[in-house]
């Protein structure tokens, strides 16, 4: 008979280090970083550490049963059994900050009402130790009532206590079958003021701390969150990681794109001619190649967001931004989804389950995908390459790199705007910041490099996979049917994709667009890379530096006012496909993702033919 | 549209001096929580969720600073933690200066 494995939940605080104890005890990879509502969604693993088998559930933070948003309400659903489909954990795993030990206890208090098993992880005992608190857990444990061990995530520390612990609640499980409260008992409540006064009289009994004392992390808090001063530095910050972007990764760039180019070189030299030489040159090595060399970019941006989210720092900026978010309908609490959205838009808008406001989180799912996602920085770094000249401005700007600030600006501008057009629909009530804090933190190495291994990953599998077969797709497409026999002109003008690029080309032409730059919005749609190397097959370009070529290219057969709209055009473009299926399950809502789809549609039809019409107006 | 005292404290001829009224630097007790109406609805939850991240009578903080427009949001230290609060929030709980009981 095989013995069912038990179910534990990780219970705590938001930033409590939950998911840093899940990674270690499951060998997951979940995000960690050091901010509040990193972890939206549950998600489950089996535990290796333990002798019997294991499930662990890891949950979002929650600093209560009565819970305030989104993320919240998944705690707490998992926690109390109301999660259609899902039982209740067998067993409470309640991590607590042991820098943080009110809070965090007033929730464990909490979550024993409720009858189940549990133990109790004081987590972050190393940083609790370094500010000087001493807790005697043994005298802990025996007035809660629960085993109490002490845990380092980060180092590993404490973690086989912990599966000890989850071995012996395991075998008492065994024999006492288990005899759950019901959640009606649950609801009996203790006031606020006499479960703070409970524990009191617990940290009087077990922990001593030494008093309170002006810190350095209090001393840069006056700078970080200084009116005026914090403004200037995150604008500072911010300028700095884009001229980085666009700067740093310029050297590595090139040596990748030589070496594709010398690769196709290769190929077209050493196979005769045919199919395959096609197919290997122009389809393969041009569509996979050209999204390749954007990899040194990709970690450079995500090494400052990696760096941003694990030092504390971007809780002072929402600090910072709150009043003027509301300016526009957002809030402070919308900053870190927003930011997230850099990267991709689709986490941006599963982050928004941390704002507590209804209106205000369909407002910020909505603007969310005009903030520029990496995915549009080659699409970005190409056409700025082919069209902007490369000249310093006012001694330490690039004009390349401030061309790509603007485009981001853009985004970051009409988002605002969109925002605040929507708002007008809002109701007045009020809902609350209430934003915690963290401490500051060294970014971890570990943490640094794994969440790079990670994006990475995700960028190469990507390539491997979608781009590559949309490549393959859209090479195969403009090479079939091939040209009539006698045929002058380019072959693709015969193909398939002339055809449907000529059907498309009368919509596009108020801004501009050749055919060819119309057949390459369609793969956009499914990973907006695409359109580099979909841009390189059907310009049918190769050589030795193939993006330097195919920027050549494009510099010859567009006009300036073309590129500009092309690049307004993916500023606002229409979403891929993956986000906007995520809109219609974060929002739950049809009419919501139709709106979702359409206005940003017309948004960058207006934008594509107001840039191409008045930039052709001043240039001529 | 003036707060009212929640807890019924003896007749208070006029409101109490609340958080949002105070000082960079200061060093506070806390006194009651007040409501406001602005959160509608909404009030009592953002009372109970005040009083559970530690914001209850006879616990002390410091306001360590503002933001740029209207001194809005300000930040607080209480318990060791620091929070993030608008000037509505803020306007709920009422204060003493620390010296003073
Ligand atoms: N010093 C120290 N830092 C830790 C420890 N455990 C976690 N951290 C850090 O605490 C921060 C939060 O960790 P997470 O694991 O994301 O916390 P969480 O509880 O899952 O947070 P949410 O998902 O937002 O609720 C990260 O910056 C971690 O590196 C620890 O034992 N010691
Ligand atoms: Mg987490």
């Amino acid at each position: 008979m095989s013995v069912q494995a038990l179910r534990f939940a990780l219970v705590g605080n938001p930033n409590c280090g939950k998911t840093s104890i899940f990674n270690r005890l499951t060998g997951a990879r979940a995000k960690v970083a050091n901010y509040p509502g990193v972890t939206v969604e549950r998600r489950t693993g089996p535990v290796s550490g333990t002798a019997s088998p294991a499930q662990l559930i890891d949950l979002p933070g929650t600093y209560s049963l009565h819970v305030s948003s989104l993320d919240e309400k998944v705690a707490r659903d998992i926690i109390l059994g109301q999660m259609a489909g899902e039982a209740p954990p067998d067993v409470l795993i309640a991590v607590v900050d042991a820098t943080n030990l009110r809070l965090g206890l007033r929730l464990v208090l909490e979550l024993k009402k409720l009858g189940r098993p549990m133990i109790l992880a004081l987590n972050q005992a190393d940083a609790a130790t370094h500010r000087g608190i001493k807790i005697d857990t043994d005298g802990l444990a025996a007035a809660i009532g629960v085993p109490v061990v002490e845990t380092v995530a980060i180092k590993r520390h404490g973690l086989n206590a912990l599966c000890d612990a989850m071995d012996q609640i395991t075998a008492q499980q065994q024999n006492t079958q288990a005899n759950v409260i019901s959640d009606a008992d649950a609801s009996r409540q203790e006031s606020v003021e006499s479960l703070y006064q409970h524990i009191e009289q617990l940290t009087a009994a077990y922990v001593t701390a030494p008093p309170d004392t002006i810190t350095w992390q209090d001393k840069l808090d006056r700078f970080v969150m200084h009116p005026v001063a914090g403004l200037i530095t995150l604008f500072v910050v911010l300028l700095l990681i884009f001229q980085a972007v666009f700067a740093w990764a310029a050297p590595i760039m090139d040596l990748i794109d030589g070496s594709f180019g010398a690769l196709s070189e290769w190929v077209a030299a050493t196979l005769p001619d045919g199919i395959l030489k096609d197919f290997l040159a122009d389809g393969l090595i041009a569509g996979v190649g050209g999204v390749l060399v954007f990899l040194p970019q990709i970690i450079i941006l995500f090494f400052f967001i990696l760096l941003l989210e694990d030092s504390g720092y971007l809780t002072r900026a929402a600090f910072l931004l709150d009043r003027p978010m509301r300016g526009v309908g957002l809030s402070g609490r919308s900053f870190i989804p927003l930011l997230s959205s850099f990267a991709c838009a689709i986490p941006g808008i599963m982050a928004t389950r941390t704002v507590p406001d209804p209106r205000e989180r369909i407002i910020a799912i909505m603007v969310a995908p005009l903030m520029t996602c990496s995915a549009r920085l080659p699409v970005y770094t190409l056409i700025i390459a082919a069209f902007i000249p490369s000249q310093k401005v006012w001694g330490i700007f690039n004009l390349q790199g401030l061309t790509l600030f603007v485009l981001y600006m853009a985004g970051i501008v009409s988002a605002a705007l969109m925002a605040w057009l929507m708002r007008l629909r809002r109701t007045r009530e009020e809902f609350p910041l209430l934003l915690e804090l963290p401490a500051y933190r060294w970014p971890s190495a570990y943490h640094l490099l794994l969440g790079l291994r990670e994006r990475t990953w995700v960028f190469l599998r990507r390539v491997g996979t979608i781009i590559l077969a949309l490549s393959i797709v859209l090479w195969a497409l403009s090479s079939f049917p091939g040209p009539p026999a006698g045929a002058v002109g380019p072959a693709i003008e015969y193909s398939l994709a002339g055809q449907l690029g000529r059907f498309m080309q009368p919509i596009f032409e108020p801004m501009g667009f050749t055919w060819q730059m119309c057949i390459a919005l369609i793969p956009a749609m499914a990973a907006r890379e695409v359109a580099v190397s979909a841009l390189a097959t059907v310009y049918a370009v190769g050589g030795d530096t193939f993006e330097q070529a195919l920027g050549q290219t494009l510099g010859q057969s567009w006009g300036l006012p073309t590129a500009l709209a092309y690049l307004a055009w993916f500023v606002y473009a229409p979403q891929c496909l993956a986000t906007i299926a995520v809109v219609r399950r974060e929002t739950n809502s049809r009419s919501a993702t139709a709106f979702f789809t359409i206005y940003l549609f017309a948004l960058a039809y207006f934008f594509a033919v107001a840039t191409y019409q008045i930039a052709t107006a001043v240039l001529s | 549209m003036t707060p009212s005292p929640i807890s019924t404290a003896s007749a208070p001829q006029q409101r109490p001096r609340s958080l949002d009224q105070c000082r960079k630097g200061e060093t506070l007790r806390i006194t009651e929580l007040l409501s406001q109406p602005a959160f509608g609805a909404q009030d009592e939850q953002v009372t109970l969720r005040l009083k559970e991240l530690g914001f209850l009578p006879g616990v002390s903080m410091t306001v360590l600073g503002y933001g740029f427009l209207g001194r809005d949001p300000l930040a607080v230290k209480i318990a060791g933690t620091k929070f993030a609060l608008r000037r509505s929030e803020a306007s709920k709980v009422a204060v003493a200066t620390e010296d003073q009981p």
